[in-house]
């Protein structure tokens, strides 16, 4: 594997998460780079070159989202930055490397777009399990206002920006950009039906845009070195590199950089050292549990946003879940489905009484009491949840796993229905009893 | 009337107000989008999303969206039966009623509500779920006027809503995340102030029942009549509901923008006992020399008090302010005749005044016999001044009882009083009693507080032999002019 990387770069060095060692490793830079040199229209219009996209699971331009802040000459009213930092669709963990080790890294990405979109405040949401990380990066800020980075007239430029940290209490629906905005505001992390959408009506009615991390992570790298340097890496509709994050049957499980259209062989065999004791493949998944089981012989798939949508699932998150040809499909998916319904918020019927419907439906197909009809029964609900039929995609994100087991493992829902459920309930022994 | 934008609803050009949501559109052009969650009076959350029609704007292809959260923008082209629109509804009612209790034979809520209706109208004759239903608690006590149904609960947040944005007293919750949700007070205290009763009519199901209705009716058994509320001078707009045998069950509001938008206080929902009080005067009485009552016809009272009028000296009319406008410019005729200023009963006020609807005035017609010529005057000021007359004409739905029942008995007995009430005081001080319609038995206008009139219709018919006060005080003053005068009693 000879590829450049950048993202993980730091993170190696001693103490990588102080000011000192990302000083020395050429920090800040491009801040100062934008401070001195770059109006805020020059900075969105290199992230716009660069051909960025989100990181967080929609893969929308980057450039774009930030050029959606309303004028400040037409619009004075306050304007943030929010940066989603709670990480927590199943299978991801490529935020917590970034925000534990190189949490200055995170600072100036969002010092920059808060520069680029002229926002005095930014707000940083942390997952609330994620203690070291939210300790570090409240360190690097105290680090960075300290040296007169963060505050009052940034390093003398005139540009005033305050970053606060705010900790999650354990809601994955608190990742949603609306609901996290709800959960900012003292509520409870109930998304808000779109429009208005953030950029005119967002943090306290006020124009905002949520980032997730490692896409304001990339957009110091970006400055510093130019948005062609960006485009020399990954594909020429995802440029750049991707932290994959590869966890499940694998031999080794972990966080790697890799650049954007990667073969998902090549990251799967080369890069993770393949199915775990040489079994064979049986599913996989693409981008975090919300882009659904797919079938081996997908494997192929480049891992960039456009070759996967094709295909037929999402880029997600990045976060490849490999499953081995001794997992069960059908309990993998009761795990993810319970694991929606806990976290439906309960807004939307569909998604309140979906989530639960579903769930009971695999739990049954598990432990041997589905029905033929179960199968179509899940098709029917997956449809009537999705795609855009609630008020956030956590509908949705429980209906495509759905829908990729039915359509890409119905034999294996079959053989569960006609021989009694999951092979430990067939034989009338129960090796893992979980609570739905 | 706001400007208005031209939109395609259903292939038809209409005009629709871009600051409301688009269903409100539909709804006002007669489309029957349903609709859970979203209520015209409240802040619309989209999250039933029941209300799905498909709207095309430009050259993008048609979307399926929840039309309560979606704003009316001109030009538009709405189709709210196309077919991807009518399956997401159909699909939504599917998971709404996964859970519902089939509790319809016995709750009280069966017959109007719009789960019910739209289950039949759209609704698998069978469920496809086999699993459990949830099990909830199913008599929460949320004190005196409320009793919750979780298992009903289809969580649409309108109770939340109301209570936050109505009294402005925020006392609901939806605790609890997902499937496990549940409408909640804090600490499971009871529900506090005068506007609970509200709370049963924007559930859209049988979660948040009356107490006082429970078991009471089956709703398709009620006669609705529209009427208004007597409880105070704000006079709201309400349907009164009563059963076949004329027992009035239930008051609710009626939407009436100008007074009181869809509410009404618990004060004047369930101050109606008066309207179905047992010892209700039919027809006519006279006190006998015996000391006893002697049922007589109407007329023939009228003619009694005729002739008190015409042979005794000064006499007074004292009105309710139950009186209607149409009653009081007969009264004011009257008390030409005769040669006074009529009055009114004006009860001092109570505690209930908010500065949402309740004013405070127990007096729904003030404005209107103010209006009249009337004037008004405390209890103990009319009694104070009956005792310079040697008539009085106590008229008026609840005159006795605003007065003061033990007051009018107490009445000096030289002083010949007339009682045109819904009751007779049975005392020495009242010579005539004659009965007379309640405000659900008769048709009427009140002027509000701010000059709002208010119609009073009749929901089910007096007690037998009794006339309109307008017929009768018609009736007494055509003797008054026709009569030759003299004959003594």
């Amino acid at each position: 594997m000879n590829h450049p990387t950048y993202l993980l770069d730091r993170i190696e060095n001693k103490d990588s998460h102080t000011l000192a060692a990302y000083r020395e490793a050429g920090g800040y830079s491009a801040l100062e780079k934008v401070l001195k040199s770059m109006s805020p229209a020059d900075v969105i219009d290199e992230i716009k070159a660069s051909g960025l996209r989100g990181r967080g699971g929609a893969g929308f331009p980057t450039g774009l989202k930030w050029s959606f802040m309303p004028d400040p000459e037409k619009d004075t009213r306050p304007r943030h930055l929010a940066v989603n930092a709670d990480e927590s669709e199943p299978g991801t963990c490529k935020d917590r490397v970034l925000m534990r080790e190189d949490p200055h890294g995170l600072v100036e990405g969002t010092l920059i777009a808060c520069y680029a979109m002229r926002c005095q405040a930014a707000y940083i949401y942390v997952r609330g399990e994620y203690r070291l990380p939210y300790q570090r990066v409240q360190a690097a800020i105290d680090e960075a206002r300290e040296a007169g980075l963060v505050g009052e007239n940034i390093a003398g430029s005139g540009f005033s920006c305050e970053i606060y940290m705010h900790k999650g209490a354990g809601a994955y629906i608190c990742g949603e950009e609306t609901g996290l905005m709800e959960s900012l505001e003292g509520k409870r992390g109930h998304p808000r039906p779109k429009p208005p959408f953030p950029a005119g009506f967002g943090l306290w009615g006020r124009p905002t845009t949520v980032n997730n991390v490692e896409t304001i992570f990339n957009a110091p790298f970006i400055i510093d070195r130019g948005a062609d340097w960006f485009r020399t890496m990954g594909s020429e509709k995802s440029p750049g590199n991707f932290l994959c994050g590869i966890s499940g049957q694998v031999e080794r499980p972990g966080v790697y950089e890799l650049p954007l259209g990667m073969p998902a062989r090549e990251i799967l065999e080369k890069v993770a050292g393949g199915v775990w004791k040489q079994r064979k493949l049986k599913a996989w998944i693409p981008g975090g549990s919300s882009t659904g089981f797919q079938r081996p012989e997908t494997i192929d798939t480049p891992m960039d946003h456009d070759s996967l949508k094709a295909m037929g699932s999402m880029f997600g998150t990045g976060a490849m879940i490999i499953l081995d040809e001794t997992a069960s499909i059908v309990r993998s998916a009761r795990v993810l489905l319970d694991f929606y319904e806990h976290e439906s918020c309960g807004q939307c019927s569909q998604c309140r009484e979906g989530t639960q419907w579903l769930a009971q439906i695999f739990r049954r197909i598990e432990i041997g009491e589905g029905r033929m009809e179960d199968i179509q029964l899940l098709e029917d609900l997956a449809n009537g949840m999705a795609p855009g039929k609630t008020i956030c995609a956590l509908s949705d994100a429980a209906a495509i796993p759905t829908h990729s087991v039915v359509r890409n493992f119905r034999d294996e829902l079959e053989e569960y229905v006609r021989e009694g459920g999951h092979p430990d309930y067939r034989q009338g022994r129960v090796l893992e009893e979980t609570t739905s | 009337m706001s400007e208005t934008v031209t939109i395609t609803l259903n292939g038809r050009e209409v005009e629709a107000d871009p600051k409301k949501p688009l269903i409100a559109a539909c709804h006002e052009h007669g489309e029957a989008v349903p609709h859970y969650c979203y209520h015209p009076g409240l802040t619309p959350v989209g999250s039933c999303r029941i209300c799905q029609v498909q709207v095309k704007q430009g050259e993008a292809p048609p979307r399926t969206v929840a039309a309560c959260r979606t704003p009316v923008a001109a030009g538009m082209v709405v189709d709210t039966e196309a077919a991807p629109a009518h399956e997401a509804r159909r699909q939504c009612l599917e998971f709404l009623l996964k859970n519902h209790p089939l509790d319809c034979p016995i709750c009280d809520k069966a017959g109007e509500c719009t789960l019910q209706d739209y289950a039949f109208q759209e609704g698998q004759g069978k469920g496809r779920s086999v699993e459990p239903r949830r099990k909830l608690p199913k008599r929460k006590d949320l004190g005196e006027v409320i009793l919750l149904d979780n298992e009903r609960c289809i969580l649409c947040s309108r109770c939340v809503r109301f209570m936050e944005e109505v009294p402005k007293t925020p006392q609901l919750c939806i605790a609890g995340r997902g499937s496990h949700s549940t409408v909640e007070t804090w600490n499971d205290q009871p529900l506090t102030g005068n506007y609970q009763g509200n709370l049963a009519d924007v559930c859209p199901v049988g979660a948040l029942t009356l107490r006082k209705f429970r078991f009471q009716a089956r709703v398709w058994n009620l006669l609705k009549v529209a009427s208004t509320c007597p409880g105070c001078s704000r006079g709201c707009a309400v349907t009164v509901e009563v059963l076949r045998h004329g027992a009035l069950k239930r008051v609710r509001p009626r939407h009436e923008p100008a007074v009181n938008g869809w509410w009404m206080c618990d004060q004047g929902r369930f101050g109606f006992e008066d309207a179905n009080r047992p010892d209700r005067l039919a027809g006519g009485a006279l006190r006998s020399q015996s000391g006893g009552w002697e049922a007589v016809p109407t007329d023939a009272a009228l003619e009694t008090t005729r002739d008190m009028f015409a042979v005794h000296g000064e006499a007074r009319i004292v009105a309710s302010p139950f009186v209607t406008v149409e009653e009081g410019r007969e009264l004011a005729a009257l008390a030409k005749t005769i040669g006074c200023r009529p009055v009114f009963v004006s009860p001092p006020p109570n505690e209930w005044a908010d500065d949402l609807l309740h004013t405070g005035d127990p007096a729904p017609n003030r404005r209107g016999l103010s209006e009249l010529g009337f004037e008004a005057l405390p209890p103990d000021e009319i009694l104070a001044r009956v005792g310079e007359v040697e008539v009085v004409l106590l008229v008026g739905e609840r005159v006795a009882d605003l007065i003061g029942r033990e007051a009018v008995a107490a009445l000096p007995e030289a002083l010949r009083v007339i009682l045109m009430d819904e009751a007779l005081v049975d005392s020495p001080a009242v010579d005539v009693a004659i009965g007379v319609p309640n405000y659900i038995e008769r048709t009427g206008t009140w002027i509000n507080v701010d000059g709002h009139a208010g119609r009073l219709n009749p929901a089910r018919p007096a007690p037998p032999q009794t006339w309109t006060l307008v017929r009768s005080l018609d009736y007494l003053h055509t003797l008054l002019h026709t009569e030759p005068q003299g004959a003594r009693r």
